[in-house]
């Protein structure tokens, strides 16, 4: 078979997006093994697949991170105690903190030498039964008064532990709020642009050489705030950008650069103020701009209605 | 947890020489071999590494496909566990660790939306609106890393809108082919296409 042809065909492509049955995936499988460049193209493919993935990259809510990790760590708990039912993992220490605490310290002092050499030594000393009684009593009464100091001083230790790790969550909480409110204020700003009664909507649309091409301005002639919002525009080549005019009595005048988040459509972006326009247009200029318009890169205009 | 599954991945093609594995154009760095030996050997403490190093991507992933927070938080955990207990199908000579995770993800994604017939609705929704909080994810582990506007750059509207069908919308080719009213045999070269423009990007 031809090793080149094959590759063209776009089989190996399918196969990393997951579109063949699995008779068919074997097949690839099976190709891959035995030619290298068959080999080496789908490990290509594959890697562009994951760049692409990967541009989609979101990091998670900082809260998920626990709670995945410690819901990962009960599935698979009950999952390991489900064969061997009493098996404590050292990972697990920290949640199961009331049930380990108070049966430790028992069998700890219980099996120490040194309090059992101080009850035997009293009979020597004594004369009185009364005393040895005494006696004993302080020390069983000191040795519970240590298992319980062992016990609060353990469980202080694992609220301190606790309290730094809810520490720390609150902290990436309000890093987290921080950030959602920065984000909500702009689009509050942006809706704010939208709502407007003002505000005059000018859509422009695209000339012969960008047919497909789309945009809005949004002027409001009393404040002569001027927002730019793209729905579609070509790609600009690198060392180009994109220029936007407002047409006043059929004199251009310039109205600022689109940045290039604005020209992909992310946001609303504000524009040079505007005293008086009849018509908007956007050129395609190079980086930074040009005094005057240059009509052969004319991409999209609009008048106001 | 069934569904198209790992579907080519679980196949057991022919036994591949390391001849041929060692002619590969870039073999996984010693780090993920080290992660992946830690996985295969079933190390709990594998998976906070797991999640610190790939949860951006694999969250941004997921996220695309079933486009609702609260949703996407419970597929990544599902993924987690998933990955856990399915580890030892990982054949590591067919492909690199992110390859297999993604696809676990991308499977389980496209299975929650089918579930619902999500699709319906998010059908009418044009292909590029992405979340508005979008942040590109802080700390990169592979360093030919590219952001969402760069591809925006390079692929032309159809190449991205076939690949984002056929990867994040869990269409098949067929699906793909009535959608756009294009012949089959299209929809293969273009996504041929767009995936050589992808490759392009990788230095």
């Amino acid at each position: 078979m031809n090793i080149e042809e094959y590759i063209e065909s776009g089989q190996l492509e399918l196969y990393a997006l997951q579109q063949l049955s699995p008779a068919e995936a074997a097949e690839v499988e099976r190709l891959a093994a035995e030619h290298p460049p068959i080999r080496a193209e789908l490990i290509n493919v594959q890697r562009a697949l994951g760049l692409y993935a990967e541009a989609h990259a979101v990091t998670p809510p900082a809260a998920l991170r626990e709670r995945v990790l410690s819901s990962f760590q009960q599935a698979v708990n009950q999952a390991a105690s489900a064969a061997e039912p009493s098996a404590p993992t050292e990972t697990s220490a920290p949640y199961v903190v009331p049930s380990v605490a108070p049966t430790a310290p028992a069998p700890r002092y219980e099996a120490a030498p040194a309090p059992e050499a101080v009850v035997r030594s009293l009979p020597a000393e004594s004369t009185g039964s009364g005393f040895r009684w005494l006696a004993i009593a302080a020390s069983v009464a000191l040795l519970l008064s240590l298992g319980a100091n062992w016990l609060f001083y353990s469980r202080w230790q694992q609220s301190e532990n606790q309290l730094v790790l809810a520490q720390a969550e609150q902290a990436r909480y309000a890093a987290t709020t921080q950030a959602v409110q920065k984000s909500l204020a702009a689009r509050t700003q942006e809706i704010g642009v939208l709502r407007d009664e003002q505000f005059r909507m000018v859509v422009m649309t695209g000339t012969a050489q960008a047919p497909g091409a789309r945009a809005r301005v949004m002027y409001n002639p009393v404040s002569r705030r001027v927002y730019v919002d793209v729905k579609n525009l070509p790609a600009a080549p690198s060392g180009k950008q994109y220029q936007l005019w407002a047409l006043d009595k059929g004199k251009p005048v310039d109205a600022g650069m689109l940045a290039q988040t604005t020209a992909v459509g992310d946001s609303l972006q504000r524009m040079k103020d505007v005293a008086s326009a009849q018509a908007f247009a956007v050129t395609l200029e190079d980086a930074g701009g040009h005094p005057t318009p240059t009509m052969a890169a004319l991409t999209v205009m609009g008048q106001m209605l | 947890m069934t569904g198209p599954g790992l579907r080519p991945l679980r196949h057991g093609g022919g036994p591949i020489s390391h001849t041929v594995t060692s002619l590969l154009p870039e073999s996984p760095p010693a780090a993920e071999q080290q992660l992946v030996a830690r996985l295969r050997a079933q190390d709990e403490s594998a998976m906070t590494e797991f999640y610190d190093k790939y949860s951006a991507a694999l969250y941004g992933v997921i996220l695309r496909i079933v486009r609702r927070e609260e949703e996407a938080e419970d597929v990544l955990q599902e993924a987690m566990v998933k990955i856990w207990h399915s580890f030892p199908s990982y054949d590591a000579s067919k492909g690199r660790l992110f390859t297999w995770v993604l696809n676990v993800s991308r499977n389980l994604a496209i299975d929650k939306i089918r579930s619902r017939q999500y699709r319906v609705s998010s059908h009418s929704q044009p292909l590029d609106d992405s979340p508005a909080e979008r942040q590109p994810a802080v700390d990169s582990f592979r360093p030919e890393h590219i952001g969402l506007q760069e591809l925006t750059r390079r692929l032309n509207p159809e190449q991205r809108q076939i690949v984002d069908l056929l990867y994040f919308e869990g269409y098949t080719q067929s699906e793909v082919a009535d959608e756009l009213n294009m012949p089959l045999g299209t929809v293969k070269t273009r996504a041929r296409a767009a995936i050589k423009v992808l490759s392009t990007l990788i230095r």
